[in-house]
């Protein structure tokens, strides 16, 4: 028995020199011994190699015979145009720096160092003292391939089936979204894709070039960068005024820009304005900074505030 | 170095190794193994199958490789001279990893990376990827980071010593701090630095966000060995745990914070209990602080008394 390796490399090669598509039969003769002579059990040996092939990305063209004694066979070829990688023309610095993002940016796959090898690169060289890492999620593959596709995405979120024209995706936070046109509210909407009750089995990709994607969109401005304002838009947003002692003043001012700010105490502490939209990201942000920060309007966010406090110092002396 | 097993796996791994044979022509067998990470025997092996590979009528002689001494020779090449078109999610990672590394501190987006870039993009099409007018491809990748990373990155490049403020919410203070910086990282929507910490003489990591000043000293430290982010999150052992159960609103704890166990809870719907490491007992009471009713305590019991405390120190704020 030949090493597996050894047959998909002879049927890749036979099928890459082969100016004729070829039909199993002829395959089978011209890979002498390497396929079964039984006739299912070379056909289930053949469709392995096959969908072995195409799982790497090598396109398989079939075509049905249509006439004549063969009709109905169908036959295999590669063209060579589509399975060779076009020449990216890259200078020997820009292939050095696209080495160097994919060292320097962690994911979970080996999809870029493969990438990196097609292209004639190498991996790991020069000290790295900056790097990021991107979570990967199961999810992404199919929603990539939809926006790229222009293809509606249904899938079911917080209980509710939604339609969505993906138009873009974007990591922030440490988070994955989709942004798109969603059909059951008629307008733009943000998802959390970690958030999809179903996961990746759950995603129904609808057929491609379905939707435009607008011109002027871009996922970085089509949603607040602040998790504070997620799911609303940013143009109703509530905003409280935050008073903050002067032990982390200068933190929070740096992180919410010092235009946000509206008075300034002596002593050190600041009232700033803080995105209040969403109150949970609102109230989780406020909490973290413990009793160095206080609310001290709107008066409904501020009660809001007092009732959740108070519920927990009552429930935990109980 | 294991290499890949999976037939799959060993053709895709041969089809990048063999254009980049046919191209250098003659090359020691250590560098092949070492720059497509397998052993020097696995590639031996490898090649040495390829070499039988053929088709009627140049059987064995389509692949005209062969290792001699340590060295490997190619001769005429014939097929497999390009490699293989990248696939969508090669292309996608490889994209994603370059716009990720153009968010780093010092990328220059009229440098090298910036061009190698366009020309990915440009030829992303044949991988069936459209990536539109603005190059993205619809991805956009944002890794805002605060002020200060880019000066804390600088420094890790020359070893620069220097002081910081820097505030540690498990303690709730802030402390003056003599650190030589590393390495800086992004990790989870978070900026952080390897430092060697003065005080602590250990080496340490801090979240950027939380550094409130930062000063250098002048001195130098020589840079030792590489030194990269460490693997996902760095939870000691030694640290206590609690035990808590989890509203549905409240799971984004566990994307946020590392677990040691997460299991439904048969009789709740939607909520699960996770056991996870808790730095400070004050770190739990601020926890617990803030997801209130969507949160329930298994263990420790004594949480609940110092939560409702901080919950009334902070209560005492709004009776003005």
């Amino acid at each position: 028995m030949v090493d597996r390796v050894e047959r998909l490399t002879n049927l890749l090669a036979l099928l890459l020199e082969t100016a004729e598509p070829l039909s199993l039969i002829q395959i089978s003769s011209e890979l002498v011994g390497q396929y079964p002579d039984q006739e299912q059990a070379r056909r289930a040996a053949f469709e392995r190699d096959k969908a072995a092939l195409r799982e790497i990305g090598v396109p398989i063209d079939t075509e049905m015979v249509t006439g004549g004694a063969y009709a109905g066979q169908t036959r295999y070829r590669i063209d060579r145009r589509a399975y060779e990688l076009s020449d990216l023309e890259l200078d020997t610095d820009e292939m050095h720096a696209l080495q160097v993002a994919v060292a320097a940016v962690r994911t979970d796959s080996t999809n870029a160092q493969d990438a990196i090898w097609k292209l004639g690169g190498m991996l790991g060289d020069g000290q790295l003292h900056v790097s990021a890492s991107l979570p990967e999620r199961p999810e992404l593959p199919a929603i990539r391939a939809a926006v790229a596709a222009r293809a509606s995405i249904e899938f079911s979120y917080r209980g509710e089936l939604r339609k969505l024209d993906p138009w873009g995706l974007l990591l922030r936070g440490g988070f994955w979204y989709v942004i798109g046109h969603d059909h059951l509210r008629g307008e733009r909407r943000t998802f959390r894709i970690d958030r999809f009750d179903g996961g990746a089995a759950g995603i129904i990709v609808g057929e491609g070039h379905t939707f435009e994607r607008p011109e002027s969109f871009d996922p970085r401005s089509a949603f607040p960068a602040d998790p504070k304002q997620i799911g609303h838009a940013p143009d109703d947003g509530v905003e409280a005024l935050v008073e903050v002692d002067a032990v982390r003043s200068s933190a929070v001012e740096r992180e919410l820009g010092s235009e946000r700010v509206v008075e300034r105490r002596p002593g050190g502490a600041i009232c700033i304005l803080v995105p209040a939209s969403n109150l949970d990201a609102f109230r989780s942000w406020l909490f973290g900074l413990l009793d160095h920060a206080v609310v001290l309007e709107p008066p409904e966010v501020r009660t809001q505030i007092i009732e959740w406090l108070s519920d927990v110092a009552r429930e935990r002396t109980t | 170095m294991s290499g890949p097993r999976k037939a799959e796996d060993r053709l895709r791994r041969l089809l990048v190794m063999l254009p980049w044979l046919m191209e250098v022509g003659e090359v020691p067998l250590s560098e092949v193994s070492e720059r497509f990470d397998m052993t020097e025997a696995q590639v031996q092996k490898e090649l040495e199958l390829v070499a039988m590979c053929g088709l009627p009528p140049f059987v064995d002689e389509m692949i005209d490789v062969f290792v001699d001494d340590g060295i490997v020779f190619v001769g005429i090449p014939r097929l497999f001279t390009r490699p293989l078109r990248l696939t969508a999610p090669e292309g996608f990672s490889l994209l994603s990893s370059a716009r990720a590394a153009m968010e780093l501190p010092g990328a220059d987006p009229a440098g090298p990376l910036g061009r190698g870039l366009a020309k990915l993009a440009a030829a992303l099409g044949d991988a069936g990827i459209d990536t539109g007018a603005d190059d993205t491809a619809g991805v956009v990748i944002d890794l805002a980071r605060p002020a200060l990373t880019d000066e804390l990155a600088e420094a890790a490049t020359r070893g620069a010593e220097m002081t910081i403020r820097y505030y540690t919410p498990a303690r709730d203070e802030i402390a003056d701090r003599t650190i030589v910086p590393h390495h800086v990282f992004a990790d989870a929507g978070n900026w952080y630095v390897v430092a060697d910490d003065g005080r602590s003489q250990e080496r340490r990591t801090f979240r950027i966000d939380r550094i409130e000043e930062l000063e250098l000293t002048g001195r130098l430290v020589a840079i030792e060995e590489q030194l990269s982010a460490p693997e996902g999150f760095f939870v000691d052992a030694e640290v206590p745990r609690a035990v808590i159960r989890l509203a549905p609103a409240a799971q984004w704890v566990v994307e946020h914070y590392p677990m040691d166990e997460i299991r439904t809870i048969e009789d709740l719907h939607g909520w699960v209990e996770v056991r996870l490491p808790v730095a400070s007992e004050r770190w739990l009471s601020r926890l617990l602080i803030r997801l209130g009713s969507d949160v329930e305590l298994v263990e420790p019991a004594s949480a609940r008394a110092d939560a409702s405390l901080l919950a009334r120190r902070i209560l005492n704020l709004y009776k003005t």
